[in-house]
């Protein structure tokens, strides 16, 4: 440790004139402008020269949306590198600063920015409207259904809104934890300076940007009145709106493979020195397996989506009975995909909730080694558990016990995760912050979740319960109570580092109570209707479920002024909240030893790794802090000429 | 966790902030060792190409899930019988069997791919051995070529077809193949077309001839899926 450092780079720095290249004029207006001209431009020669065919409007359609991804990602700069690196004209040193934001400022947030704490962010921000709009239309959905024939909705509207909010919260709840935290916080985590491919990151960020607008514009389109499923034949013969829907999707599962790949390597490849896999931090080892997950159920959605547009774009007869297509494939297909993602939703939260739940508890992750077996076994029985959703079609009813048996196996390493969770509480030094209430309610709502699933895996019990508001229950406990709740803490818990600042605690203990009251009556509402036989999906239902409905949607207001007063909360912090110390938590994880906020590549000194990341209190008597960090006058890690950077101002002690 | 501390200069990967490292393809770029360069860039090519192979496993899987199900007849005639036949109750046909396609085209196909990833190869012990310019632009130019011949090939096939895409599952899943196959050319051509004009620039000679060993990877992927697809739709009509 003797050579000079190099000055840190930080987004201020001045480069030259040239610097960044095309990529200086591209952002976020460049994209949407060229997004819209050259989806405009495809739709009038596609109307032009496709209309009176067969299938017009669909390939229309389509030739819209397709037109619009592209030209949004030319204008915001996505295929520069790509174009460049063909025409063999690499870029230079400063156009690579450049794009990483150095220089930029804030603007760097609206620009194609690799720096991964940028993308992180930018993460951060879109799932935050993604549930927004998924949110307000389970409101409308809530308060079509607080009487029993209510006039708020027509049923397609009804229907079209009940696809959009289910495959919004789908793609929101995909991206909440592996986009933001997976993207900011692990690289820091694993001693990393960014993410293995920078430029694949944002890559992947603009990339599902883009598919946004494709599944908001189905509203305009006739509406999917299909259901998030979409189960064929009733989506192929669905409205235009159907390959808008096919189209985002195909998209996001670009986004998603795109980003899988990115973290898998990024650990595989970049962790510190002494970084060894057994070091990593639980949240690290959540985040490869659900990517990874993620990389084997992406392709079947892929496929899916695929086949169902050209169906109905091109007049194939994949899911057409009367061509020789079937119904069936198309679920097998999608639930190829759709039970492993389960798992990709909820396997990085909850490996986020262990890490919470350590870091307050002052104790290591009870069972490390388990709980990461326990992911692999989730993920390892998570592709054999497809056909449980297929139990009432008629479809192979053979295989009715082995999956029935698969199903109910994948309970006993999700159990052993519970377990993990409990055993990191039981008698350590718990020190209720906000982000463990969001632990403590991820608890309850996870084993309300997970015990239904068990029903619903069950033969004899799925004949009754099928296609009932249960199931609906049953999911919602686990995605939203479970897998949001746990990304709640963890937003609670990484904030600080994030925005440099903290959350006003007493705002976030009222949006606290809101959810998880709000959450308990929403959904014993649920429940209650499914006992009772409502079924899901009805836009008018018979008097005898209005009590329950009604006590859902009273839940549903409760639980939507519960997230309004959260995100406020964040606002708030964000623009007003106290500075944040680099370690607020003292935490013993790398992230929390740089300085907030966090320089350009993370580290000035490269940080070499000695012992495992939970050493809570190991060898010191008396609960006094482990001296984890190299001593504090040492000039190397004075941080990186950020104004408040908690280094000065940690009241833990850490340093 | 307990760490010490090390300089950029023991282990500079980021964004190019720190001393150049003998091997980084772009002194204006991320300067990495060679070794991780490689090592990060197979790695990721690696798992693409598995999520590729899931897909074309369930596309196989879709043609044979929609073959054995037969419910036009228009996968195997040979089926109908005194129990099965293929008519329905008024003694209408509902034996859909349409012409096959021309098996010699997809075979054609797979050659051009086969031939475009060998001379892929070739470009790659060139620049591995790190001779002249000519040694690597010389076969990326002919994998480019032979790459540009597949499509074209392709999109010839998609013309003479004997049937369309409203025909059936056979006539589906067939045009799927298809249709899949030439996704796969148009990204190869892609990059192939960046080998060949980065190899005439000298761009790929001495420590950087694993990027060329990445683009055979995936060539050698393709004429692969290439070939299986055709074998399918050969054998298993």
């Amino acid at each position: 440790m003797t050579t000079a450092l190099a000055p840190p780079l930080l987004e201020d720095t001045k480069l030259g004139p040239n610097a960044g290249g095309l990529y200086e004029r591209l952002n976020i207006w460049t994209g949407l402008g060229f997004g819209i001209f050259l989806g405009f431009v495809a739709w009038v020669v596609s109307h032009a020269t496709l209309q009176g065919s067969n299938w017009g409007t669909d390939m229309v359609v389509t030739c819209t949306m397709l037109g619009w991804v592209i030209g949004f990602n030319i204008g915001i700069g996505t295929f520069n590198a790509p174009i460049r690196w063909m025409l063999g004209h690499d870029q230079t040193h400063e156009d690579e600063l450049y794009v990483a934001g150095v220089g930029q400022g804030r603007h760097r947030y609206l620009k194609y920015c690799t720096d991964h704490k940028v993308v992180g962010t930018q993460y951060l921000v879109l799932v935050m409207v993604l549930f927004a709009v998924g949110g307000t239309l389970a409101m409308m959905i809530r308060t079509q259904l607080i009487t029993a024939h209510s006039s708020f909705l027509d049923p397609q509207t009804y229907n079209a809104i009940v696809t959009v909010h289910g495959m919004v919260m789908i793609i929101a709840t995909i991206v909440m934890v592996s986009g933001p935290f997976a993207n900011f916080i692990m690289p820091i985590m694993i001693g990393a300076k960014d993410m293995a491919f920078p430029r694949l990151n944002a890559m992947s960020f603009w990339v599902i940007f883009s598919a946004v607008p494709c599944i908001l514009a189905t509203f305009f389109l006739g509406g999917v009145n299909a259901g998030w499923t979409t189960y064929a034949p009733l989506s192929v013969q669905a409205p235009p709106a159907m390959d808008a829907f096919a189209m985002c999707i195909i998209v996001f599962v670009v986004s998603v493979t795109v980003a899988g790949v990115n973290t898998i390597v990024t650990v595989v490849t970049m962790r510190a020195k002494g970084m060894t896999m057994g070091r990593l931090p639980i949240f690290t080892w959540g985040s490869i397996i659900g990517a990874g997950l993620g990389l084997y159920a992406m392709p079947a959605f892929l496929l899916a989506m695929t086949m169902m547009i050209t169906d109905r774009v091109t007049g194939t007869s994949f899911f057409v009975a009367a061509y020789g297509g079937s119904g069936w494939l198309w679920e097998n297909v999608f639930w190829i995909m759709g039970h492993p993602e389960v798992y990709v939703i909820l396997i990085p939260p909850v490996a986020a909730v262990l890490e919470i739940a350590s870091t307050f508890a002052r104790k290591p992750v009870f069972g490390y080694k388990v709980a990461i077996a326990g992911f692999v076994a989730i993920a390892s029985l998570a592709i054999m558990v497809w056909a449980h959703h297929m139990f009432t079609t008629g479809w192979a009813p053979n295989l009715a016990g082995p999956f029935m048996l698969t199903t109910e196996l994948i309970s006993i390493p999700t159990g052993i995760i519970f377990l993990c969770t409990i055993g990191t509480l039981w008698k350590g030094s718990i020190w209720t912050r906000l982000p463990m209430y969001f632990v403590y309610l991820f608890i309850w709502n996870f084993i309300i979740g997970g015990v239904t699933g068990i029903y619903l895996s069950d033969v004899p019990a799925d004949q009754y319960f099928h296609g009932d508001m249960f199931v609906t229950a049953h999911f919602h406990y686990t995605l939203l109570g479970g897998a949001m709740i746990g990304a709640t803490a963890a937003v609670c818990y990484w904030f600080p580092k994030m925005s440099g600042k903290m959350l006003n605690e007493r705002i976030g203990k009222v949006a606290f109570w809101l959810i998880a009251i709000g959450i308990q009556v929403t959904y014993f509402g649920q429940f209650w209707e499914g006992f009772q036989g409502m079924p899901r999906r009805v836009a008018y239902y018979d008097p005898q479920f209005l009590s329950a409905n009604q006590m859902s949607t009273i839940g549903a207001y409760t639980l939507m002024a519960g997230w309004l007063v959260f995100l406020y909360m964040m606002l708030h912090g964000w623009r007003n909240g106290k500075i944040a110390p680099a370690n607020p938590w003292h935490s013993k994880t790398l992230e929390w030893k740089v300085p907030t906020p966090v320089p350009l590549e993370n580290f000035l000194v490269d940080p070499v790794v000695t012992s495992d990341p939970y050493t809570y209190g190991e060898g010191v008597p008396d609960g006094q802090e482990v001296p984890d960090f190299a001593p504090s006058d040492d000039p190397e890690l004075v941080p990186a000429g950020s104004a408040g950077s908690g280094a000065q101002t940690d009241a833990g002690g850490d340093h | 966790m307990s760490f010490t501390t090390t300089t950029h200069d023991d282990h500079d990967h980021g964004h190019g902030h720190g001393p150049a490292v003998e091997g980084a393809e772009n002194p204006g770029g991320h300067h990495e060792p060679a070794e991780l360069r490689d090592h990060k860039e197979r790695l990721a090519l690696w798992m693409f190409i598995a999520g590729d192979a899931l897909f074309l496993i369930l596309m196989v899987f879709t043609w044979f899930y929609l073959r054995t199900l037969n419910s036009n007849g228009m996968w195997d005639a040979a089926q109908c019988s005194t129990a099965n036949p293929c008519e329905d109750g008024l003694g209408n046909p509902i034996l859909a069997q349409i012409t096959r396609a021309d098996p010699w085209h997809a075979v054609i196909i797979a050659a051009c791919t086969v031939l475009a990833a060998g001379f892929v190869w070739l470009a790659e012990i060139g620049a591995k051995k790190n001779t002249t310019k000519g040694a690597i632009s010389t076969p990326a130019g002919m994998a480019f070529l032979f790459m540009v011949l597949a499509i074209a090939m392709q999109i010839y096939q998609f013309q003479v077809l004997p049937f369309t895409t409203i025909d059936g599952a056979y006539a589906s899943t067939y045009e799927f193949f298809m249709g899949s196959t030439l996704a796969h050319l148009l990204i190869l051509a892609f990059v192939g077309l960046g080998l060949w004009i980065r190899s005439t620039r000298g761009r790929h000679a001495g420590g950087t001839w694993y990027r060329v060993r990445l683009i055979r990877f995936f060539a050698v992927w393709v004429a692969l899926s290439t070939v299986i697809l055709t074998v399918v739709g050969a054998l298993f009509a």
